[in-house]
């Protein structure tokens, strides 16, 4: 019998609208998880793919000197996994008599495993996309070798013992990467053609590279079963993530504001049930002290109601999924519209966690206010102040605050960040509740001072200042986090557009012999081409830390490797500068003082090989050794498109060794085709094109930003769920309090004001704490979480206020406004 | 035989002021089928002696016995047992669930106890209070004389053997209140049910039985009504 009357008591309150606050929440707290879950998987697949274009593969396999066994490539077909090679050279190549270093790049069939190749029919001219390959006899070659070597289309290009026809200009690669100091010109050939070259010989310099790609689940696998077979050394492993590009930092914020931005709704939704779910027990406190006099006993009354809130969250959990995949459907085909493509589909995962957030939200947010209800005495019926005993509200928030960290570790799947996020919650709270108090206690008696309906909403807000505060608290929570999300969304997205304004340098020129660097500064100038200085560049080795040698993968002899401290492995591109670059920033020492001889060392790599200011480092440049002390550590913006170095010498120490130059610059797209004239005169000199590379990370960033932005949408409905929530649970007491004063013969129009005066007044003070509180969780997460300068908020000290005032009194006075239509009359009996 | 019986009950709670005393050493009885009014003025303690003679509190000493059985020995839950198979309620402020139908109001005691065919005897009850129009009707679309037919319909569904009534005109303007009055007296004598009605209404009081009157927490007059 008992589950006819839970089914009966819940489909007349869905029908008259009691459950519908509750049910909201509910359904929201599952659509925001479930779309915001499906769309940032599917984004975050989209970005991959589009930012794996950059290494053209899901991940790369560097192998130096060696082949990698077969039987590794034979595992990654069974695992479903594609896979393309890549082996790369430098070589001499030969024309009319002509020669230069070329980068030798040849290519299995399936290359670009992600991405594409892009020709065109003569240099810097704009490319189009090509699917296929080289044929046998034949190269494609970059637009600055055709300058270097007078080449034409058609022209025969020597590499090794082979001859190779030059069909296309290679305008575009995927994988051409950031490495500016890659300078020589590249030449792509078939990976079948290469034993004809005759130059991969026993000890011959070559970079063996497979590319994979797949799906995800398929390349986790298949990294699982690969990683721990490699030697690190001569081994390397790579992802998009990994490095220092402008895309990976990028993409790592992307993901971290997503997940903070995410885990906020959440926290918001359930923040809305949990205020629902008290309105919920108290409607039907009566309902229970009826049944229990009508001789229902607990047991009873506690299956039905478990089962209602089952039923209503079912009901919920469906409403919220249905409502989430439309959203998210809508959202994705509205997405890939403004990008051009399909996203790609994702998995089961987010209606999983998406159901999970539901039931825990409804059950454990209800779970104390039930206990409550179910321990109303029968005697209520007669004493109808009465409610239940013996329960305290620690339990309440025991159960409250465990709930909502349970979701923030299943959401953010990191122990850490839910507990800083959780304790600085609390202690936000805590302050936030002390001012709440203090505010409403300051209003009073500036209330008193004012007219009558000022004097009346005042005295109300004073009334009732323990349920107001708490009411404060919420309306301030839900403001703040909607100010944060916006403050965050602004700051990550003009902090992106900064580091890549339109007119960021776009090329390279590179190789530029010393008595060229006037001329090119006298062009720059002539052509009003904003470029950067000219930085010299010498080419040498770290070779020893405080007099013990470093370790380096060149170094044949046969050695105790302990012996060894961690070096580079690899020549450094060692510059000189009499003045800290532009963008650097000194963290620690002194920048150098003229006379006396030093470097200056970017901090990342100071960590890696673990020295510090004072240390002696030697180099080797050429045949000569010196030795130097570190004057100072460095930190560089490696987002910027200018160059950039690990190491910077005082001037008087490398002015001598033969140096090239490098600069950047930036060149407006349609000038592209003056390129060739500009160059002309500096034959040697290379132009490295970064354009793609800026198009490429704008388009990722685009994506980025859109789904920042509707993430900030979904967290405004949440803030507005827990408004529109926390507005109706004061109904009650509101109405008994609009009786007795319509009784007294208060006017209506007196009343709506001072109802409206006093959540004008609450919405404000709710807005001014939120905006104290969003400058400083800010200030937190920009330089705890996001690595980024702080920066204050002026227009929000405007906006918070106002927003929480205008919105606020908005939604209160609609909900009252409907009490204050009501005859007198109609409201007695309904208080009964 | 009493089917109720009161011997030295006194109620006291505790204030900022100490305890005090709300009730002192009552004791009558009340015979099967009678009709006993509670009369007195506001905070005599007519309310207080309701609860306790429905099981609803428990008094501080003394004791009430209904149909033998002493309440002080049953717990919370056997007394919720006891009042859905034996006693019927009706209030001042109707107390009916809002959000459940004046049909489903007064099915919901049978079907708390797990009695057969609880929405036929519903309607026959309801038709009998004159609302067979009103059946899917909420709460608060009723007036307050319909309501308070509905309770009266749900206070004799289980057929009670004693039903109490709080002020149940007191609501009412005196129209309305008489027909209510009348319907009350009028199935109260069909079931036979033993009624207590507490009240302020003297010409209420004067179609009873009996009436107990209470001043300040004692009983100081016991009146056979001829």
């Amino acid at each position: 019998m008992w589950p006819k009357i839970s089914w009966r008591l819940l489909k007349h309150e869905l029908r008259r609208g009691e459950l519908t606050i509750m049910a909201a929440a509910v359904a929201l707290a599952v659509t925001a998880v479930l779309s915001l879950s499906v769309f940032s998987e599917r984004l975050q697949l989209g970005l991959l793919d589009r930012s794996s274009e950059f290494l053209a593969a899901d991940r790369v396999l560097r192998a130096r000197g060696a082949e990698i066994p077969t039987d590794w490539l034979d595992r990654a077909e069974q695992e479903n996994v594609a896979w393309a090679r890549r082996v790369t050279f430098n070589s001499m190549a030969f024309t009319n008599g002509e020669m230069t270093l070329v980068d030798v790049k040849s290519v299995s069939d399936g290359y670009p495993l992600r991405g594409h190749l892009e020709v065109a029919s003569a240099p810097y001219m704009d490319g189009d996309r090509i699917d296929s390959l080289p044929q046998a006899g034949e190269v494609w070659v970059q637009g600055s070798l055709f300058q270097a070597l007078a080449l034409d289309i058609g022209s025969v290009l020597e590499i090794g013992d082979a001859e190779f026809t030059v069909t296309h200009v290679l305008s575009h690669q995927p994988d051409s990467g950031f490495n500016v100091f890659a300078d020589s010109p590249t030449v792509l050939i078939h990976i079948d053609e290469l034993e004809r070259t005759g130059l991969i010989q026993p000890g011959s310099r070559v970079n063996y590279n497979y590319l994979f790609a797949g799906d995800p689940s398929d390349i986790q696998r298949y990294e699982t079963w690969l990683l721990p077979q490699l030697d690190d050394v001569t081994q390397r492993w790579t992802s998009i993530q990994d490095g220092d590009s402008p895309l990976s930092a990028a993409l790592n914020r992307a993901e971290r504001f997503m997940l903070l931005a995410s885990l906020l709704g959440v926290v918001l939704a359930a923040t809305a049930v949990a205020v629902a779910a008290q309105r919920y027990a108290q409607r039907n406190f009566d309902a229970v002290a009826i049944m229990k006099t009508l001789g229902g006993r607990t047991p009873q009354i506690t299956r039905i109601f478990t089962l209602h809130l089952l039923l209503l969250t079912g009901v919920s959990i469906v409403l919220g999924l249905i409502l989430g995949n439309v959203l998210q459907y809508g959202v994705i085909w509205w997405v890939s519209e403004q990008l051009g493509y399909a996203l790609p589909s994702g998995g089961s995962g987010p209606y999983v966690l998406a159901v999970a957030t539901g039931l825990l939200c409804a059950l454990m947010f209800s779970l104390y206010p039930l206990l409550r209800l179910l321990k109303i005495p029968p005697l209520r019926v007669l004493r109808r102040d009465i409610v239940a005993q013996g329960l305290g509200k620690w339990l309440h928030w025991l159960i409250a605050g465990s709930t909502i960290f349970l979701l923030m570790v299943i959401y953010s799947g990191s122990l850490m960040l839910s507990v800083a996020l959780f304790a600085g919650g609390v202690v936000a709270m805590l302050l936030l509740l002390a001012i709440s108090r203090l505010f409403i206690r300051a209003s009073r008696s500036a209330g008193m001072q004012a007219g009558s309906s000022w004097r009346l909403a005042m005295a109300g807000l004073q009334r009732r200042a323990a349920q107001n505060s708490m009411q404060m608290l919420s309306f301030s929570i839900a403001i703040m986090l909607f100010l944060l999300v916006l403050a965050l969304r602004n700051e990550l997205l003009d902090d992106w557009q900064n580091q890549l304004p339109e007119d960021a340098p776009n090329y390279f020129v590179v190789n530029v012999a010393p008595h060229q660097v006037a001329p090119m500064q006298e062009m720059f100038a002539a052509e009003s081409i904003q470029a950067t200085e000219l930085y010299p560049i010498v080419p040498g080795r770290l070779v020893a830390i405080n007099g013990t040698m470093v370790r380096d993968a060149v170094t044949k002899e046969e050695r105790d490797e302990s012996e060894f401290r961690e070096g580079f492995g690899r020549e450094l591109q060692l510059t000189w500068q009499a003045d800290l670059p532009a963008e650097n920033r000194i963290l620690q020492g002194e920048w150098f003082s003229p006379g006396k001889a030093g470097v200056s060392v970017e901090s990342q790599v100071a960590e890696r090989i673990n020295v510090r200011v004072g240390d002696e480092l030697t180099f080797r440049v050429a045949a000569d050794e010196f030795t130097v002390p570190i004057t100072n550590i460095r930190e560089v913006d490696w987002n910027t498109m200018q160059p950039n170095f690990y190491m910077v010498f005082s001037p008087d120490l490398l002015e001598g060794m033969p140096a090239t130059y490098i600069a950047s610059f930036h060149l407006p797209p349609e000038r592209r085709v003056e390129l060739y004239r500009l160059f002309r005169d500096f034959p040697q000199a290379s132009l490295i094109d970064v354009e793609d590379i800026l198009t490429q990370i704008r388009d990722v960033i685009g994506h980025v930003s859109l789904a920042i932005t509707f993430v900030m949408v979904l967290v405004i409905f949440a803030g507005a769920l827990v408004l529109v929530a926390q507005v109706q649970a004061s109904l009650d007491e509101r109405r008994q309090e609009l009786v007795i004063l319509r009784t007294l013969g208060a006017r209506s129009s007196l009343l709506s004001r001072a109802v409206s005066y006093e959540f004008v007044v609450l919405g404000a003070l709710a807005g001014l704490i939120a905006t104290i509180a969003m400058e400083v969780a800010v200030y937190a997460l920009q330089t705890q979480v996001f690595n980024m300068q702080p920066t204050f908020h002026w227009r929000f000290w405007l906006l918070g206020p106002s927003v929480g005032a205008v919105i606020v009194a908005a939604l209160g006075w609609s909900v009252c406004y409907r009490l204050l239509q009501h005859q007198t009359g109609a409201l007695i009996r309904r208080l009964q | 035989m009493a089917l109720i019986q009161v011997q030295s009950v006194s109620r006291n709670v505790a204030t900022s002021d100490g305890e005090l005393q709300i009730l002192s050493e009552l004791s009558f009885s009340i015979d099967r089928g009678e009709v006993v009014a509670v009369v007195g003025a506001s905070g005599s303690g007519k309310s207080t002696l309701l609860s306790l003679l429905a099981g609803l509190d428990l008094p501080t000493t003394g004791q009430v016995v209904i149909d033998n059985v002493n309440l002080n020995d049953l717990d919370e839950e056997q007394r919720a047992i006891l009042r859905g198979e034996k006693i019927g309620f009706i209030f001042q402020s109707f107390l009916l669930i809002q959000s459940l139908t004046a049909l489903e109001n007064v099915m919901l005691p049978a079907e708390l106890a797990g009695r057969p065919n609880p929405e036929k005897e519903a309607r026959e009850l309801l038709a009998k209070v004159g609302l067979s129009e009103r059946l899917t009707h909420y709460p608060n679309q009723l007036s307050g004389g319909e309501q308070q037919r509905v309770a009266i319909a749900r206070a004799f569904i289980g057929q009670p053997q004693i039903l109490f009534a709080d002020e149940p005109t007191g609501n009412l303007d005196s129209k309305t209140g008489e027909r209510v009055e009348a319907l009350l007296f009028e199935l109260n004598r069909e079931f036979n049910t033993t009624l207590v009605v507490v009240t302020h209404d003297d010409k209420l009081a004067q179609r009873c039985d009996r009436i107990l009157r209470l001043d300040a927490g004692q009983l100081v007059e016991q009146q056979h009504v001829a």
